[in-house]
């Protein structure tokens, strides 16, 4: 009878000691930004709750154990809780609240295979749903402080558009052009949890400029924002200059498409330009191309 | 503006010391009958820009100024040639107002003169050259190949020595100022400053060969900002790139060029122990990303033959600084000809080839296809024809929905142009019709929808031989359709040209109307006219002159019913040409 006493006492203590730190995830965004390092970047990617005994053994110090998993639990990245930062449970008891940064910091991550080489490579993990696990634990023997908590979520990079029509060097009538001029672009890749704004702009490249400059440097002729749909039919109104026999150049144009959220920010900040800019194109306009030059007298 | 008159007061004394220069050659040379002289060719000149918009009802706003109401720019871009082996070129444009819209420098209006000197709207370059040894000063946009930089312009000094065959470039400077955020409005979206590096060692032979080492690196400064930007993280990039060129007899070539890029997207976050630094040119955080590109073109270029093959490849990781608008993670892959055939009057030029996007991604890989063909025939003196025809086609997979995305464009052209020769005059028939279908899928039903567009030119040009005007008409219509929506467009334009003043003076006058209509709203109209005037002052100096006037008329289908605006617009400026040669 002593020893059944003493053990379900042990049993109790223990049970009491794991349980000193609850971990729970308060937001994990189901499809956070492909590129991991731009968690830290923002809140609303991952958010912890810790939460506990603080006079407990250990003085309420805890390290998070965190790791990514496919989706059938094959672990291809945790923490190196050697390195990883000691977290101290709020003395009031108060919720201690954590983020992408703390719960996974990429410094002291250590993924394995390609998953490694795809991150190295691209600072992505190849497309598809994971699961990320945390669990809270003494921060001497690893031992396990609390129980794990898991969510699942879902990368995948994002694509700019690519522009289509007019495409590259395209040279239109200047007596179609006049009237109507149709762009197209692809989608963005993924379909984004709400629509995308596609911000439609055209610029005039002037004849000392290059195209990127005129695009960085210029008002454009165009700036439209057309949700969702991937086409644009532009009414320029504009009376095209002649042929410029001093620099012999057509009147140039340089187009581009700016993806934006739902907030108006860039679908991808950290790709390219930052600006969620899609690479521009070029066309031209010929105003006289049905010009028959006069005979010489 | 101070900035705007210190760089013309700089750019007056460039002219003045110019002239006392010429005007102190000219007697040593009249003196010494020294047989080199000093030669001055190039331009400069200013131009304003005037622009105009009055919108009815009073407090409507739903048309939106699409110029600067009031730009100035200047031009100053004379070569200084003071012997065989000297030469002195600048290259100064600038402009008085900033209307930076895209890239770091959006929403500036009040720049400092380190803003107004880097902003890209601006260049300033001087590049002295004495025989092989070219001196870098100022704005210079330099391209070293396609990998690694390019597209930007950046202040700062360098050189480019070019002794025998061998090549050693180098150039350091700032591309962009810390612009500091603000929320507005107007927004300011801000940057951070941005220096730059660059070098090239190699060997070439002018239409023979080239290989060549590229190395070029950018590091923002991220205290440069304050407020920083919010969207915009503080980055650095170097890029090493490997370029070779080879020339055979017979038009035969090759080009390639393999490019590794290590990419901080960054600085703010910390060093990483795990990946490979490339010290001491960039030491690793955990959000640097390093990867590989390539490209290789092979082909024949002949008279009447070209044939090439392109394969580029671009890692999902590789970015450069040089390059900011490159979409990587892509392989294309396109083969290209071109065809003259009977007696150069048919000629034929072909693109067929693709795209894929995502290549690393097998889940979400996207696919482009892109065929073009354009097809020119002169069946005769009075008769040609030419047929073209473009697809782009996009395919990706679903991601985590039910359908993938796929999107279709075709577009074909059809343009006979019957010419008719009589003794004064020529007569110019031009017809055109073009089909563009373009298929999208919903993937959240499956359903795709069709947007067909169809647009039809009618163009008469006479050509009078025996007097000096040039007029043309043309009658367009254009329709789209897409389901919910019907675009009808009609277009008659006249436009004329003419000389006047003893040849002097080139005028062109042009007048355009649109009658446009959308579903059952009522019409809108637009009418457009324009008018150059290209007056020849001497034989150095020109005054050009655009003037255009754009009204519109909305139908019903927006509120306020009746909205209209108009536009004006005005260009006009001088041009003054150097050309000491003519005047001897």
């Amino acid at each position: 009878m002593k020893k059944i006493s003493l053990t379900a006492i042990a049993i109790i203590i223990t049970t009491i000691c794991i349980a000193q730190v609850k971990l729970n995830f308060a937001i994990l965004n189901t499809q956070p930004p492909a590129q991991l390092s731009e968690w830290g970047n923002r809140r609303e990617v991952l958010t912890l709750m810790a939460t506990g005994q603080p006079g407990a053994p250990g003085g309420g110090q805890f390290k998070i154990k965190t790791e990514i998993k496919t989706l059938d639990g094959t672990v291809i990245g945790n923490a190196d809780l050697a390195r990883t930062p000691v977290f101290t449970l709020n003395s009031t008891g108060t919720p201690t609240i954590l983020f992408a940064n703390d719960a996974m910091p990429l410094e002291f991550m250590v993924f394995t295979g390609k998953y490694k080489t795809s991150l190295e490579r691209t600072g992505k993990l190849p497309a598809g749903n994971y699961i990320i696990c945390v669990r809270p634990v003494n921060i001497i023997d690893y031992t396990p402080l609390g129980e794990e908590q898991c969510k699942t979520f879902y990368l995948a990079s994002t694509q700019l558009p690519i522009l289509m029509k007019p495409y590259n060097e395209e040279v239109l009538d200047a007596k179609k052009a006049q009237t109507a001029i149709i762009f197209r672009w692809s989608p963005v890749v993924p379909t984004q949890p709400s629509p995308v704004t596609y911000r439609i702009q055209v610029f005039e490249v002037l004849p000392t400029q290059s195209p990127v400059q005129a695009m960085r440097s210029n008002q454009p002729l165009l700036d439209k924002e057309i949700v969702a749909a991937t086409q644009f039919i532009w009414q320029p109104q504009l009376s095209f200059l002649p042929y410029d026999g001093e620099t012999k150049k057509l009147p140039t144009f340089v187009w581009t498409i700016q993806s934006l959220d739902v907030n108006h920010n860039p679908v991808t900040q950290t790709d390219g330009n930052g600006e969620g800019r899609s690479e521009p194109l070029i066309f031209f306009v010929n105003p006289d191309k049905n010009k028959k030059p006069a005979k010489e007298n | 503006m101070k900035h705007i008159l210190f760089c013309f007061f700089l750019l007056t004394g460039f002219e003045l010391t110019a002239q006392e220069v010429k005007d102190s050659l000219l007697l040593n040379k009249a003196k010494d009958k020294v047989k080199e002289k000093l030669q001055i060719s190039g331009t400069m000149g200013i131009t304003y820009e005037g622009y105009g918009l009055s919108r009815s009802p009073s407090g409507w706003t739903g048309y939106q100024p699409r110029r600067p109401w009031h730009q100035v720019r200047f031009n100053f871009t004379p070569t200084f040639k003071f012997s065989k082996n000297f030469s002195l070129p600048f290259n100064f444009n600038f402009a008085a107002i900033p209307t930076n819209f895209a890239g770091p420098y959006a929403g500036i209006k009040k720049p400092s003169f380190g803003q107004f000197i880097t902003n890209p709207m601006n260049s300033f370059g001087i590049n002295p050259k004495y025989k092989w040894a070219e001196l870098q000063l100022g704005t210079q946009y330099l391209k070293y190949s396609e990998l690694s930089t390019g597209d930007i312009g950046v202040f700062g000094v360098g050189v480019d020595l070019r002794p025998k065959i061998f090549r050693f470039k180098f150039f350091t400077g700032i591309s962009q100022q810390g612009i500091n955020y603000v929320a507005g409005p107007p927004i300011v979206t801000g940057a951070y400053k941005r220096k730059n590096w660059m070098a090239q060692i190699g060997v070439e032979k002018e239409d023979s060969y080239l290989f060549a080492i590229n190395i070029a690196k950018g590091k923002d400064v991220p205290t440069s900002a304050a407020p920083p930007p919010l969207t915009i993280r503080p980055q650095e990039g170097i890029v090493i790139s490997l370029v070779s060129d080879l020339y055979l007899e017979k038009g035969f070539y090759f080009k390639a060029e393999g490019a590794q890029s290590t990419f901080t997207k960054d600085l703010a976050t910390p060093l990483s122990p795990n990946l490979k630094s490339l010290k001491p040119f960039i030491e690793a955080h955990t959000s640097t990303i390093t990867d590989f590109a390539a490209q290789a073109a092979v082909g024949k270029k002949g008279k009447n033959l070209d044939l090439g093959v392109m394969v580029k490849y671009l890692g999902a990781g590789f970015q450069t600084i040089g390059y900011p608008f490159l979409q990587s993670d892509r392989l294309d892959y396109l083969l290209n000809t071109r065809i003259n055939a009977w007696k150069n009057k048919m000629n034929i030029v072909a693109s067929l080839g693709q795209r894929v996007n995502n290549v690393k991604n097998t889940a979400l890989r996207a696919k482009q296809f892109i065929g073009n063909l354009n097809w020119f025939t002169q069946f005769s003196d009075k008769f040609s024809l030419n047929i073209n025809y473009n697809n782009f086609g996009f395919q990706t997979a679903s991601g985590l929905n039910p359908f993938g995305i796929k999107n279709v464009s075709n577009d074909l052209g059809i343009n006979p142009t019957f010419t008719f020769t009589g003794k004064k005059i020529i007569h110019l028939i031009s017809m055109s019709y073009n089909y563009s279908k373009y298929d999208e899928r919903d993937v959240m039903t499956g359903l795709t929808t069709s947007n067909n567009t169809h647009t039809g030119l009618l163009t008469y040009v006479p050509t009078y031989l025996e007097k000096e005007i040039s007029p043309d008409f043309s009658i367009l219509y254009f329709y789209n359709n897409v389901p919910g929506a019907k675009i009808t467009l009609a277009t008659f334009s006249a436009a004329l040209s003419m000389q006047a003043a003893k040849k002097k003076m080139r005028l062109r006058g042009q007048l355009q109307y649109t009658l446009g209509k959308l579903n059952s709203f009522s019409s809108n109209n637009n009418l457009i006219a324009s008018c150059n005037i290209d007056f020849k002052l001497t034989k150095k100096l020109t005054w050009a002159t655009f003037l255009t006037t754009n009204y519109f008329k909305y139908g019903n289908e927006i509120i306020p019913n009746g909205a209209n605006y108009v536009e004006t617009g005005c260009r006009t400026g001088f041009q003054y040409r150097f050309d000491t040669k003519k005047q001897k």
